[in-house]
């Protein structure tokens, strides 16, 4: 999956704008960050990359790379 | 893993009673927002629930079922060997609230009576341990009481606890009979006993001054539940199906504890399981803590006259945290329509 890809997923489960993040977005200034966003991104992970959950990583997730790195 | 068969034992029965008071989530606007409220309902798929007065206790829920499924089985009172409650919402501190039910239901001084304090895993829990009593000790015939009024003492501020829950007590009556048998495991992780959790008011926080209100309230972790279910719970299905060779596919219903929509269907999608053999009440009962799965079934079998096996695995997981899982063929017939009231034991002075 390309980062744009990766990116554009994201979007997807936070219900954002497409295109609309980038790798440096801070997690705090997106609105729909919150904890349905957490637990809808951790589904994701196991879902799609097949990761096993680990809330405590997301949660402590500051910027959109620190979840695209939990994608690897 | 604890597992095993049980034999000769039968759930003849199901009965479930709701408060008559329904709260329509919608009308949280006014406290959460409209949008968070509806991304809520999206996600948890709870649009209603009914929700017990506060001198609606749990056991006058349980009550009511107990009553109307003793009458419909045409069970004498005195022919009830057992009764064991399981609710995180008991009368009193103490006594055990079962005691106060056997004497309500006007059961036999010979009767065993207890509480148990589970939620989530409560029905699956107390099918084994009831089973296991009538077996154990030769008896013949028992009531399972489950239910909680879950909504009593909430946060109305907390989004996450505010509007998931619904209130009731369900009664199963089981009974000895020969070549009937269910499957079963159970498991606990206490590691995670602060994921949902009310942790002031008991003996733990004893001579302590506690201001913190919200330390009196239902805390949840969201999406330490969550992953939980996707992990500990999905993986503890798959080695039960494994280890005993149970093929998913022959399954007709997969009754799961019904935390929130989001989650029966990641355990669905997990377990790939088709959602159409996935029974959901939540959009209208709320999650009932420990008896949504007999809620459920009512919900979807309460109707039924015919008396043809269904195969049915039930799974409940959450607070503890605990979880087990039962697959049983139960007759279609077992399960009483929903009942609804407002009734409420007022033969108590304090």
């Amino acid at each position: 999956m390309t980062l744009k890809e990766k990116l554009n997923l994201l979007e997807e489960v936070l219900d954002v704008e497409k295109d609309s993040l980038g790798e440096n977005t801070l997690l705090e200034e997106i609105e729909q960050w919150d904890s349905i966003a957490v637990i809808s991104t951790i589904a994701m992970l196991d879902n799609v990359f097949g990761k096993e959950a680990e809330p405590e990583k997301v949660k402590n997730a500051r910027t959109v790379k620190d979840i695209l790195d939990l994608m690897e | 893993m604890a597992s095993g068969i049980i034999r000769d034992v039968d759930i003849k029965g199901i009965a479930c009673a709701v408060p008559e008071q329904i709260i329509n989530n919608e009308d949280y606007a006014s406290v959460f927002g409209k949008e968070n409220v509806q991304k809520f309902i999206n996600l948890t798929g709870v649009k209603t629930r009914y929700v017990a007065k506060d001198e609606q206790c749990t056991s006058d829920l349980c009550y009511v079922a107990a009553k109307e499924l003793m009458k419909k089985l045409e069970w004498e009172p005195s022919s009830i060997d057992a009764l064991i409650l399981i609710t995180q919402t008991p009368d009193y501190a103490v006594p055990a609230t079962a005691c106060v039910l056997q004497h309500r239901l006007g059961l036999s001084e010979d009767c065993i009576a207890f509480d148990i304090n589970l939620g989530c895993s409560a029905y699956v829990y107390g099918i084994c341990t009831v089973s296991s009593i009538l077996t154990a000790h030769g008896l013949n015939r028992a009531l399972l009481l489950v239910g909680d009024t879950s909504n009593f003492g909430i946060n109305q501020n907390d989004s996450a606890t505010a509007m998931i829950f619904g209130d009731g007590g369900s009664a199963t009556a089981l009974e000895r009979c020969d070549g009937k048998s269910f499957t079963y495991f159970l498991k606990t992780k206490g590691s995670g006993f602060r994921s949902i959790m009310v942790p002031a008011g008991h003996a733990r926080t004893r001579g302590k001054q506690i201001q913190d209100e919200s330390l009196y309230q239902l805390s949840m972790n969201g999406s330490e539940i969550f992953a939980f279910t996707i992990t500990d719970v999905y993986k503890s299905i798959e080695s039960f199906f494994e280890e005993y060779g149970i093929d998913r596919n022959d399954m007709d219903m997969f009754v799961f504890h019904q935390a929130n929509l989001f989650i029966l269907k990641n355990l669905a999608r997990k377990l790939k399981i088709p959602m159409d053999k996935v029974p959901v009440s939540i959009d209208r009962y709320g999650n009932t803590s420990g008896e949504s799965i007999p809620l459920t079934l009512v919900d979807v079998l309460g109707n039924e006259k015919s008396r043809e096996p269904v195969k049915v695995f039930m799974c409940g997981f959450g607070v503890g945290l605990s979880w087990g899982g039962i697959l049983m063929d139960i007759d279609r017939s077992v399960c009483l329509p929903m009942i609804y009231t407002s009734d409420y034991f007022k033969g108590d002075d304090s």
